[in-house]
């Protein structure tokens, strides 16, 4: 079983000064598994990968060498497409490795793109990291002089243009078929699936896409072999996992694991659990898509299949720990709006969806709002989830469900707390929302210029009753 | 591309067992076995499927998840279900989640009785909604365009609008702003969504967020009827259903015909019906009276019209253009030769054609299809410009290049619209069509020295040319050598070119160029390949068939010699009457002073003509000033008889309105003229007319009417094609030396009118707008007022 | 939390809950109402088309054009630059102005329209004037957890106290949850910030200064005790934007 005290491969000395520049890098043996992989056949290569049964580290988990082989041979010019677009909320391992050892990526890139056959690369990195895409650019620029990265690398016939691309700022984007538009020129909008990225991906051409993790992973891959790169972690979750972990624990970080290890080491024993006389109240456990786990799960092994079977998932492996003190609500409040916000509005279930379950929210903040409200905010996110083009709208409706699922009785609580608070039952609330919006249509025909209608609620920055988040912001 | 072959294979929904073809997406397999899967967004003219509003959502065995049925292709042995409890419930949460922020304001809705929206909602939704926060309200409606109203409370976000701008149109000016929920549809800062085609996104708003301006609160769908008709303002015959209220048409909706209008109308197309009804329109027989053209009694119009032309007798000529239908044409023609011996009538603009040539051009074997513009392999767009010669082709065109990886060259003597997804475009000299045809067909015929020289003469570059050539030849898969065509064959390629082609002082050249280029890329009897000629008039393919051309009768079949010898071109009858060597002169729905080139040798015709009896529905300058009776012309909602798609498709027109005013059948007033004149012609009825017409053109023989129907018959798939007269004494070989010099005024001359610079767009209110400012009336391929508006291409796009 | 400032979202005792007997929080109506900018725009039927710019007409700087030419060049399509030329030309002129959307367009043979429409689908990119200096302040759930509501608030009413020439925004997760509550000053990762830090923030921010070099981003290292063998110094700190 795997512990605490696991190998750490991609982490292994990764503050290391200089590490972002090729020569430390390769003196400490980086760019040795690019050497070994082009002396190797592609297939070959595959073949390592698929020993590894390593699994995307981006959220959904599926195997790279899977995805590799699913590649249509020949034919159309094959892409290959590095996930850096890491926006889960509660998720930043992706931006250690990036800054901090951009030459593993790179090498990973390159290894990865011999194996499927690819000539064109790119990194969609998200715009906000700027500091981290300054560097993958600069050690691009090495690579590239050193012959890594170029015309018939090391002689072994390959060829590869990588290209370092930055968003501009939509979560959306970390969606696959949503990068690919994005990096297209166009709204990061979903694709319909089929056709697979691997089929039609990029310009219409078969496309590997992968996150930064899953392609870092790449070298060490290479240099133990996949074989025994599977022995590390459990059977169906192979190798180490970079974890990381934020809200109430003492020492938020990222954190190197073996897959399979409980969780309660990697929230207590790592990251030094919740503060002095708090307790957890619930976690996610793979980014604010996850449904929430409570204190009841914290044995639950870290690993794909265990984390489905309590009724969640690995995700990113994003792990954020809200203490007992803080009312579901506002983390109900704050996971919707994030949604909303985020959401592309290309198809129905996801763009009214998320939109309406952050209106009942505040509706229940308010007082406005009774437990029957509670039965139709659990049936809306029922009807979101499964019949969305992408899993954005999944995204927001099973965390949200999880919640009203776990903790009704303290969203009832509420309810009846802030009723009392204003005098109003579940009817009178009703009665005065009616009134209240007849009162402002009174004002405001449909005809009337309601532009100018300013929300006392609103904070400055704050736009549309959005957590300030929209354009404009002043 | 090769068109796509269908498989049929049996799937199984709600319990019945279908057959469809294979790989069609659900909902239209569905179809099949009666059975409707509601959509929104899913709309297959614009492209593959989206899968956006969701609405679409079946269950299908052994998939675990709701697929959306827009998207899903049929398979052998699938078994689906529409019906469950777990799609009615996703039906319903869609339905309840759309309508969250609708206005619900149907009874004051343009769309209201014909709203998908509501249709869906009634038979698909749960009938209440438990969302109960206050929906959003905006300023409505707001204008988007001239023509185009927009409502952002009741749009649903289905993107078919702004698909339709991307990807259809290609205009990219309509785009979704912002994202999620505050996403809207917009142009860009403010400025007006204005494109030849923009009226197409009223049709396909599948709400009432996008309403036509002019159409707004005229008629709710319980008081109309609709009505199918022909569009007959332009030579691409779009197929169109009129809203009619009160023996008027309120509104033109595209009616889809895949073999004609792929179900997109023009904007001309879509407005300018308003100009029937416009106040400008002549709605009773006139007569010049002391200088003024005075309404007066049918029977004083046709006995001043019948005099002064039986006073001119053989010397009198007639020019027929613009809408006149085949029958039309006929009778006049027949008016002509028979009552008056004159045999002075022309329908070209672009100046006569040796008889073997027209014959030759218009041969069935090398007649294209206009549905082969999407799925021939290549298409040289020569010396035309769709988007004002017969805009809807335009969008044909790049649907060819989008989907069917077709590749579209373009020779033009201005930037072209379709230079953005052209493969190749090639620019020569204004008015060098035909040298640039005859350099073409030289570097196919490997003449490389003869293809150099002509490509000067063209001022066209003579690499771009060679190019050319190649592409045309290399494209698509080889055909195994075909005897029949001599040569190596090259994949289907289309040629389509307009009517100036074949323009004086090189008109000729230009028609043996494009017989040469047939010829070289084995177009001959390849199916998929062919001449498409884009004429300069609606029906002047239907004309020309009729005999209307100073050198050959019905069915294109050879004059008697005495007549042949002394017939007069549209040009010589011009000159004819300058010289007083004329005297009278027949208009059928033309105005020298508009249509046809050289305006002052026309201006001192006309006022020297004793007598000019015109056809008009607006009094343009030539008719204004100079016709001595105007009978009023029938607009196309109000006409029967056929007119002749360019691509060889007989189409029929219905009267779907009565006839305004003291307006009378057209083919009446002919009879009774010809009659006046003594002459009987028969035609006791519209139908009679056609069964006449059926019966003078041998290739049309046993035609009727009911054949016709709908959607028209392509002459040349009938067994009777085989009658079209074959070309004879061809050989003479154009040679460079014939080439006429290349002077400015036979630039000029070149020049023609485009689609849009019409008084039917002129006199409708809503598209007026279009000749705002200074836009050039006369206009040359380039400057017209919707050339503009098209997307340029590149740096290179503005002429 | 954002309609209730401050509620419940600091871990440590140091922030008051909201007492239950407060005033209640009000809905905010219409919150997606027409206050979208735009949505309640009509179009100027006098102005012309807005097609393809005519670069005859349309004056582009040329660093810009360069610049945008360079990235059309790295793609096999050229509408993939659309991201970078429009954070070119947003560097350029401060924000997506209609005039930097059609040079842009013009340069990359597009539609402005086509431009608009991404600039306004990603949030990094300005569709009105903005000022000069961007604070984006990470007030997504975990950094909130840790008190980044009333740290946002903060930073926007010491902006606009000193009538500092800075963009306050409450930003999505910025991914640097490690060092919450934190902002992303001119592109510079700081964090944790407590309110004390907002003064010298805003400061750096007005002199050019690196921003608050103690709490940058890149000096940190790594959380996870066992990937270091060795004790290694701090990263050094950026010269900011």
């Amino acid at each position: 079983m795997a512990d605490a005290s696991s190998p750490r491969l991609l982490f292994a000395d990764i503050d290391e000064p200089g590490l972002c520049n090729r020569e430390v890098y390769e003196r400490r043996g980086g760019y040795e598994s690019l050497r070994r992989a082009l002396a190797m056949t592609a297939d070959e290569v595959l073949k390592e990968l698929e020993a590894s049964r390593l699994r995307g580290r981006g959220g959904a988990g599926f195997a790279i060498g899977k995805k590799v082989s699913f590649l249509p041979k020949g034919a159309a010019e094959t892409y290959l497409v590095c996930n850096a677009d890491e926006s889960e909320p509660g998720t930043f391992k992706d931006r250690e490795l990036m800054q901090k050892t951009p030459h593993m990526l790179i090498e990973g890139i390159v290894i990865a793109s011999y194996a499927a056959g690819a000539s064109r690369a790119f990194i969609y990195i998200r715009g906000e990291y700027e500091l981290q895409a300054d560097m993958l650019d600069a050690a691009l620029e090495q690579a590239r002089a050193a012959g890594y990265i170029g015309e018939d690398i090391l002689g072994s016939g390959h060829s590869l243009s990588l290209v370092v691309h930055r968003g501009a700022g939509a979560y959306i984007c970390g969606e696959e078929t949503g990068l690919l538009d994005s990096l297209e020129g166009k709204r990061g909008n979903p694709r319909l699936k089929p056709p697979f990225p691997a089929n039609q991906g990029l310009y219409r051409g078969p496309t590997l896409i992968n996150n930064v993790e899953t392609l870092a992973t790449v070298p060490a891959i290479i240099r133990m072999g996949g074989e025994q790169y599977a022995q590390l972690g459990v059977e169906t979750s192979t190798g180490t996992k970079l974890v990381s972990v934020s809200g109430h624990v003492a020492r938020p970080g990222n954190y190197e694991i073996e897959l399979g290890i409980p969780a309660r080491e990697i929230i207590f024993d790592l990251a030094g659990g919740p503060p002095e006389g708090r307790s957890v109240k619930c976690w996610f456990p793979g980014g604010s898509s996850a449904p929430v786990l409570t204190a009841d799960d914290l044995d639950v092994p870290y690993d794909f299949d265990s984390l489905g079977k309590a009724g969640s998932m690995l995700g990113s492996g994003a792990i954020i720990v809200v203490d007992d003190a803080t009312p579901i609500l506002d983390v109900a409040m704050k996971v919707a709006k994030f949604y909303r916000h985020e959401s592309c509005g290309k198809c129905t279930p996801c763009r009214e969806g998320t939109s309406w379950t952050v209106k009942m929210l505040e509706r229940i903040d308010a007082g406005e709002a009774t437990p029957m409200d509670l039965d139709i905010m659990a049936s809306v996110q029922e009807h979101i989830i499964g019949n969305c083009l992408c899993v954005l709208g999944d995204a927001m409706a099973m965390p949200i469900g999880s919640m009203i699922a776990k903790f009704r009785e303290e969203f009832e609580a509420h309810i009846g707390a802030a009723q009392a608070r204003t005098g109003l039952g579940g009817l009178a609330a009703s009665d005065q929302a009616l009134a209240a919006q007849g009162a402002h249509e009174q004002q405001h025909t449909p005809q009337g210029p309601l532009a100018v209608v300013a929300d006392d609620a609103q904070a400055p920055g704050q736009h549309g009753g959005e957590p300030g988040t929209h354009k404009g912001g002043a | 591309m090769p068109r796509p072959q269908a498989t049929m294979i049996s799937f199984t929904i709600d319990g019945r067992e279908v057959r469809a073809p294979e790989n069609a997406m659900l909902v239209d397999a569905a179809k099949l076995g009666d059975v409707e899967i509601p959509v929104f967004c899913y709309e297959p003219k614009l492209g593959g499927p989206v899968g956006a509003c969701r609405m679409c959502l079946v269950e299908i065995e052994g998939i675990p998840k709701l697929q959306t049925g827009c998207s899903t292709p049929v398979k052998d042995g699938m078994v689906v279900y529409t019906e469950s409890d777990r799609v009615k419930t996703a039906q319903q949460s869609v339905v309840e989640f759309l309508l969250i922020n609708h206005p619900l304001d149907c009874p004051v809705c343009d769309k209201g009785g014909e709203c998908p929206l509501q249709d869906i909602t009634f038979g698909w939704g749960a009938g209440v909604s438990r969302f109960i926060e206050p929906k959003r309200h905006f300023v409505k409606p707001l204008e988007l365009s001239p023509l185009v109203a927009i409502d952002r409370e009741r749009c649903i976000l289905c993107y078919r609008c702004v698909r339709f701008s991307q990807d259809v149109a290609e205009d990219y000016q309509l785009v979704l702003l912002e994202r999620g929920a505050h996403s809207y549809v917009s142009s860009f800062d403010g400025h007006p969504f204005v494109a030849p085609f923009s009226g197409n996104i009223i049709e396909l708003c599948p709400v009432g967020a996008l309403t036509s301006r002019p159409y707004r609160f005229r008629a709710r769908p319980w008081d109309v009827e609709d009505a199918a008709s022909l569009c007959t303002l332009c030579p691409a015959q779009c197929n169109v259903t009129l809203t009619v209220r009160d023996e008027r048409a309120l509104r033109v909706l595209a009616r889809e015909n895949t073999e004609v209008d792929d179900g997109w109308l023009c904007d001309k197309g879509r407005f300018a019906y308003q100009s029937f009804s416009a106040d400008q329109r002549v709605l009773a027989p006139l007569v010049r009276d002391g200088g003024r053209l005075r309404a007066v009694s049918w029977e004083r119009a046709l006995s001043e019209a019948a005099s002064g032309l039986a006073r001119a007798g053989a010397r009198a000529g007639a020019i027929a253009a613009g809408q006149s239908t085949s029958e039309e044409g006929l009778l006049l023609s027949r008016l002509m030769r028979e009552a008056l011996g004159s045999p002075h009538l022309d329908s070209r603009r672009a100046g006569t054609l040796p008889l073997s040539i027209h014959r030759a051009l218009g041969a069935p074997a090398l007649a294209a299809r206009t549905s082969d513009l999407e799925f021939a392999h290549a298409v040289l767009v020569l010396d035309a410009e769709p988007i004002n010669d017969a805009p809807i082709l335009d969008l044909r065109l790049r649907k060819g290049v989008r989907r069917h990886a077709m590749k579209l060259a373009v020779a033009s003597p201005h930037a072209s619209a379709l230079d953005s997804d052209a493969a190749l475009s090639v620019r020569y000299a204004q008015g060098a069509g035909a040298p640039f045809a005859a350099a073409l067909a030289a570097a196919l015929g490997g003449d490389e020295e003869r293809a150099q020289s002509l490509a000067r003469d063209a001022d066209a570059d003579p690499v771009a040319v060679r190019e050319l050539a190649a592409l045309l030849r290399d494209t698509g898969e080889r055909h195994p050598t075909d005897a029949r065509a001599g040569g190596d064959q090259a994949g289907e390629v289309v040629v389509v070119w307009a009517e100036r082609l074949t323009a004086p002082p090189n008109g000729e050249l230009g028609a043996r160029a494009l017989l040469q280029i047939a010829q070289q890329l084995g177009m001959s009897g390849t199916q998929g390949s062919g001449l498409l000629e884009i004429p300069a008039a609606t029906n002047s393919r239907g004309l020309r068939e009729a005999g209307f051309l100073p050198n050959a009768g019905a069915g294109l079949c050879e004059l008697p010699d005495e007549a042949r010898a002394a017939a007069r071109d549209a040009r010589a009858i011009a000159e004819g009457l300058a010289a007083g060597e004329l005297a009278a002169l027949y208009l059928l729905h033309a105005d020298p002073l508009r249509d046809l080139p050289d305006r002052e040798l026309w201006e001192r015709a006309l006022a020297r003509a004793g007598t000019v009896v015109a056809h008009a529905s607006f009094l343009t300058e030539g008719i204004r000033e100079h016709a001595d009776v105007v009978f009023p012309a029938e607009a196309y909602p109000e006409k029967e008889g056929t007119i002749v798609h360019p691509d060889g498709r007989l189409q029929r027109l219905r009267a779907a309105v009565g006839h305004p005013g003291e307006l009378r059948a057209e083919w009446r007033v002919l009879a009774a003229l010809a009659l006046a004149l003594g002459l009987e012609l028969d035609v006791p009825s519209g139908s009679a007319a056609s069964a006449a017409l059926f019966a003078a053109v041998p290739f049309y023989a046993g035609l009727t009417l009911e054949e016709i129907g709908g959607r028209g018959v392509r002459w040349q798939e009938r067994a009777a094609a085989s009658a079209f007269p074959a070309a004879e004494g061809l050989e003479q070989p154009a040679d460079a030396r014939d080439l006429a010099p290349l002077s400015p005024e036979a630039a000029a001359l070149a020049g023609f009118r485009s689609v849009w610079d019409a008084p039917e767009v002129e006199f409708s209110p809503s598209l007026e707008f279009l000749f705002a400012g200074d836009a050039p009336r006369e206009a040359t391929p380039g400057s017209q007022p919707l050339a503009a508006a098209t997307a340029a291409p590149d740096g290179g796009a503005r002429a | 939390m954002s309609a209730r400032e401050g509620a419940g979202n600091a871990s440590a005792a140091d922030q008051p809950r909201q007492e239950l007997d407060a005033p209640p929080p009000r809905v905010a109506r219409f919150a997606h109402g027409s206050r979208v900018p735009g949505w309640d725009l009509a179009v100027e039927l006098e102005k012309d088309p807005a097609e393809i710019p005519d670069p005859s007409t349309t004056e582009v700087p040329a660093p810009l054009r360069d610049e945008i030419e360079a990235h059309m060049a790295l793609y096999p399509d050229r509408r993939s630059a659309a991201l970078p030329a429009l954070r070119a030309a947003q560097r350029v002129h401060g924000w997506c102005s209609p005039q930097a959307l059609e040079q842009v367009a013009c340069v990359m043979r597009v539609t402005p329209a086509y431009l608009d429409s991404i600039a306004s689908f990603y949030d990094m990119l300005e569709t009105s004037p903005v000022a000069r200096h961007s604070v984006y302040v990470c007030t997504n759930i975990s950094c909130s957890l840790r008190g980044a509501d009333a740290l946002y608030e903060t930073i926007a009413r010491r902006a606009a106290e000193a009538q500092a020439d800075v963009n306050v925004r409450a930003f999505e997760c910025l991914g640097a949850c490690d060092i919450a509550p934190m902002a992303s000053v001119d592109g510079v990762y700081v964090g944790p910030l407590e309110h004390a830090d907002v003064p010298q923030l805003l400061e750096d921010l007005r002199a050019g200064r690196p921003v608050l070099p103690a709490k940058q981003l890149a000096r940190k290292l790594v959380a996870d005790p066992q990937a270091n063998t060795r004790e290694f110094p701090e990263h050094p700190a950026q010269d900011g934007a």
